[in-house]
C-alpha cells in the first residue's frame, strides 16, 4: 500500500515540479552558452563579448530567479501536500482508503524529502555546469585530492567518514523539519476554527520551545561536566564528531517525537470540516 | 404499462395489486415466466425486498408459483384468474356505489346514468 | 451478523453532544433511509461508520470490527462533499479505486461512465459540480462492498440522473450487503428503501419498514416525517 500511495502522491507532485525542471535545464543551457560568448578569454574575443552582456545579465536573473522559485515550491508544495491532500475535501477519500494513517504520512515525507533531495542536486548541477568552462575538471579533482591528502596528514584518517555523518545530519535535519510542519498543521487541525492560524501558532510555539531546549542544552553539557569530558578529547577530529552525531540524535529524537505526534492526532483526534 | 405507486399506501399491497391486474387483462399470460425479482423491483422503482415481499404474496394468492430452480411463473389455472378479475371488478363496483350514495344517488337513478353514458358513449364512437 | 452494531456510541465535541447513546443493530441485505433534520447527527454517525471520527464512548463495529484497515475495505462511502483530485482525470480516479479496494469492478465503472455520457479522459476540474458528483457515485457503486454509506447521494443531481442513481442502487443490491442512505429528500427515495431510521438531536426517534409507517399511519414516510419533524 506505501508503494501505491508513493506512486500517487510522485505524480500529483511531479506536475508542478517538471516544468520548473525543464526551465532550468533551459535555462542552464542558455545562460551557459552567453557565458562562454560573452566572458572575455573564453570563446571569442572581448570586442564581440560586451553584445552579449545584457542577455547575460536577463539570462543569469532569470535563471536565480528559477533556482529560487523551485526552493520555494518545494517547501510549498511539501506543506501544501499535506495539508491539502489529508485534512481538506479529499481527506474524505484519503482517510476512508484501507491504509494505516502512518503510511499516509510516510509516503508524504518520503515524496518531500525526495523533491527537497531533487532540488539540491539539480542546482548543484546546474551551478558545476555553468562553473565548469572557467573551472577544468582537472582543477577540481587536483582540489580534492590536496584536501583528501591534507586531512589524511593532520588527522591520520580519511575524511569519509566524517562527510558521511554530515550527510547524515543533513538528511535527518530536513525529515525534521518537514515532520514539523506536520505535526504544526496537524495540532492545528485539533482546533474548530481558523487552523491555519493554529498551524502558525504550533509552527512558532514548537520553534520557540527548540530553541529553549537547545539553550537549555549548552547550560547542560557544562554543569554535568561533560564539555570537559569533550575537550579532554586531544583529537580535535572527535570533538567536531561527536558534535555533529549529537545533533543527528537530536534532530532523530525530534523528529520521532513529531511523527508520533501527529500520527496520534490523525488516527485519533481526526476532525474533518 | 406504466407502475404506479402512490405514497400512502403499503408498497408491496400496490405492487400485489399492479401484478394482479396485469394478470388478469392478460398482459402476464398464464404459464407465462416473470422476470427476476431484481429486474421487477428495477421495473417498478421499488425495493428488491418488496418486490419479493409482493410476490410471496402473490403465491400465498394462488396466482403465481414458484418452481425451485426455474424461477417464478403465472398460474395456468384460469379458475383462479376469472375468480381475482371477478373480485376485483366487485371491489371496483363497490367502491363506484360509494361514491354515488355520497353524492347523493338512489340505485334506480345509478342504473340509468350508466344506461345513458354508455349510449352517448356509442353515439361518440360512431361519429 | 449485523453488518454493522452500535452500543451506547456517544460523540461529543467539546460541549456539544452529537451523539447520544445510540443503539443500534443494522441487518444486511436491506436499504436503510437515515432521515433526520440538519444536525440530527446524521453525519456524524456516518463519519463514525467509516472511521473517519473517533468515538467519545461507547462503540461501533461494521462486521464485527472496530473501524480501522479492514472495516474500510468493507465499506463504500459517499461523502456529501467532492472528494475527489481535481487535476485527475476521470479514468485516473478509476484506477486509483482499482489500486486501492480489491473489490473495485472497473468493467462497472466503465459502463456507467458511458451510461450517463461522461467522457473518461475528462479532468475532473473541467467538469460540473453534478458530474463530479455523477462520477464519484459511480465509483462509489462500482465496488462490491458489504456496506454501503450513501451521503445525499440525489441531492444535486438532475431527475433523469436521479432516476439512474435510484436504479443502481435497486440493481446493485445484494443479499450479504447493505446500503444505507441518508437524505432529506425523502419523497424521492422511499419506495426503494426498506428500513427508515428516524434521527433528531444526536437519538434515535424511530426506527421501522417503510411499508409499516404507511400501514399504520396512512401516510408516506414523507408525510410522517413532515410531521414528526414540524418546524
Amino acid at each position: 500500500m506505501l508503494g501505491k500511495l508513493l506512486k500517487y502522491e510522485i505524480k500529483a507532485t511531479a506536475r508542478t515540479f517538471l516544468p520548473l525542471y525543464l526551465a532550468l535545464v533551459v535555462l542552464t543551457i542558455i545562460t551557459k552558452i552567453l557565458i562562454s560568448i560573452a566572458l572575455p578569454g573564453t570563446v571569442l574575443d572581448s570586442t564581440s563579448g560586451s553584445n552579449f552582456e545584457i542577455p547575460l545579465g536577463i539570462s543569469m536573473t532569470v535563471y536565480f530567479t528559477i533556482i529560487v522559485a523551485l526552493s520555494v515550491l518545494t517547501l510549498i508544495v511539501i506543506i501544501q501536500r499535506f495539508y491539502k491532500n489529508l485534512l481538506t475535501d479529499e481527506g474524505y477519500l484519503m482517510f476512508t482508503l484501507p491504509v494505516q494513517t502512518s503510511k499516509l504520512i510516510l509516503s508524504k515525507l518520503i515524496v518531500g524529502l525526495m523533491w527537497t533531495f531533487v532540488c539540491g542536486v539539480a542546482v548543484a548541477v546546474s551551478i558545476f555546469i555553468l562553473a565548469i568552462g572557467n573551472i577544468s575538471v582537472m582543477e577540481i579533482t587536483q582540489g580534492i585530492n590536496v584536501f583528501y591528502s591534507g586531512f589524511q596528514n593532520q588527522f591520520g584518517m580519511s575524511p569519509n567518514m566524517l562527510i558521511w555523518e554530515m550527510i547524515i545530519l543533513m538528511i535527518v535535519d530536513i525529515v525534521a523539519s518537514i515532520l514539523m510542519i506536520y505535526v504544526a498543521i496537524a495540532i492545528g487541525q485539533l482546533f474548530n476554527q481558523h487552523r491555519i492560524m493554529a498551524a502558525f501558532g504550533a509552527y512558532i510555539a514548537i520553534s520557540v520551545v527548540i530553541q529553549i531546549l537547545a539553550t537549555l542544552l549548552t547550560v547542560i553539557i557544562p554543569i554535568f561536566g561533560i564539555e570537559e569530558l569533550i575537550n579532554s578529547q586531544t583529537n580535535q577530529l572527535k570533538v567536531i564528531e561527536i558534535m555533529i552525531n549529537g545533533l543527528t540524535l537530536l534532530n532523530i529524537i525530534t523528529a520521532a517525537a513529531f511523527y508520533f505526534i501527529t500520527n496520534y492526532i490523525l488516527k485519533n483526534r481526526l476532525n474533518l470540516e | 404499462m406504466e407502475w404506479y405507486i402512490d405514497s400512502d399506501r403499503p408498497i408491496y399491497k400496490q405492487l400485489v395489486e399492479q401484478i394482479e391486474l396485469r394478470i388478469i387483462s392478460g398482459i402476464y399470460a398464464p404459464g407465462d415466466k416473470i422476470n427476476s425479482v431484481r429486474e421487477m423491483a428495477m421495473e417498478a422503482g421499488v425495493n428488491p425486498n418488496t418486490m419479493q415481499k409482493a410476490l410471496a404474496e402473490l403465491e400465498r394468492m394462488g396466482l403465481v408459483f414458484a418452481q425451485r430452480t426455474s424461477g417464478r411463473f403465472i398460474t395456468e389455472d384460469n379458475k383462479m384468474i376469472e375468480e381475482a378479475k371477478n373480485t376485483l371488478a366487485i371491489k371496483e363496483i363497490d367502491n363506484f356505489f360509494e361514491k354515488m350514495k355520497q353524492l347523493g344517488f338512489e340505485k334506480e337513478e345509478i342504473i340509468s346514468l350508466i344506461e345513458k353514458a354508455e349510449e352517448d358513449n356509442n353515439a361518440n364512437s360512431k361519429s | 451478523m449485523p453488518i454493522l452494531r452500535a452500543k451506547g456510541l456517544t460523540k461529543k465535541f467539546g460541549n456539544l453532544t452529537a451523539l447520544s447513546n445510540l443503539d443500534l443493530e443494522i441487518p444486511r441485505g436491506r436499504i436503510i433511509g437515515l432521515l433526520g433534520p440538519n444536525g440530527s447527527g446524521k453525519s456524524t454517525f456516518i463519519k463514525l461508520a467509516t472511521g473517519l471520527l473517533v468515538p467519545t464512548s461507547g462503540e461501533i463495529t461494521i462486521g464485527g470490527a472496530a473501524p480501522g484497515i479492514e472495516t474500510k475495505a468493507m465499506v463504500s462511502y459517499l461523502p456529501e462533499r467532492t472528494y475527489l483530485n481535481d487535476w485527475m482525470r476521470a479514468e485516473d480516479m478509476i484506477a486509483f479505486f482499482g489500486d486501492f479496494y480489491e473489490d473495485f469492478n472497473r468493467i462497472k465503472a466503465d459502463n456507467m461512465l458511458r451510461d450517463l455520457n461522461i467522457n473518461p479522459g475528462d479532468r475532473l476540474k473541467t467538469m460540473s459540480k453534478g458530474t463530479k458528483e455523477k462520477v464519484q457515485l459511480i465509483l462509489v457503486m462500482s465496488r462490491d462492498a458489504e456496506l454501503y454509506l450513501l451521503d445525499e447521494p440525489i441531492a444535486g443531481v438532475d431527475p433523469a440522473a436521479r432516476d439512474y442513481i435510484l436504479n443502481t442502487i435497486i440493481t446493485n443490491y445484494k443479499e450479504n450487503a447493505t446500503v444505507m442512505i441518508s437524505t432529506h429528500l425523502i419523497a424521492d427515495i422511499e419506495q426503494v428503501l426498506d428500513d427508515i431510521i428516524f434521527i433528531s438531536q444526536g437519538e434515535i426517534k424511530l426506527t421501522s419498514t417503510v411499508d409499516d409507517i404507511r400501514e399504520t399511519h396512512n401516510k408516506s414516510v414523507d408525510g410522517l416525517f413532515r410531521e414528526v419533524f414540524k418546524c
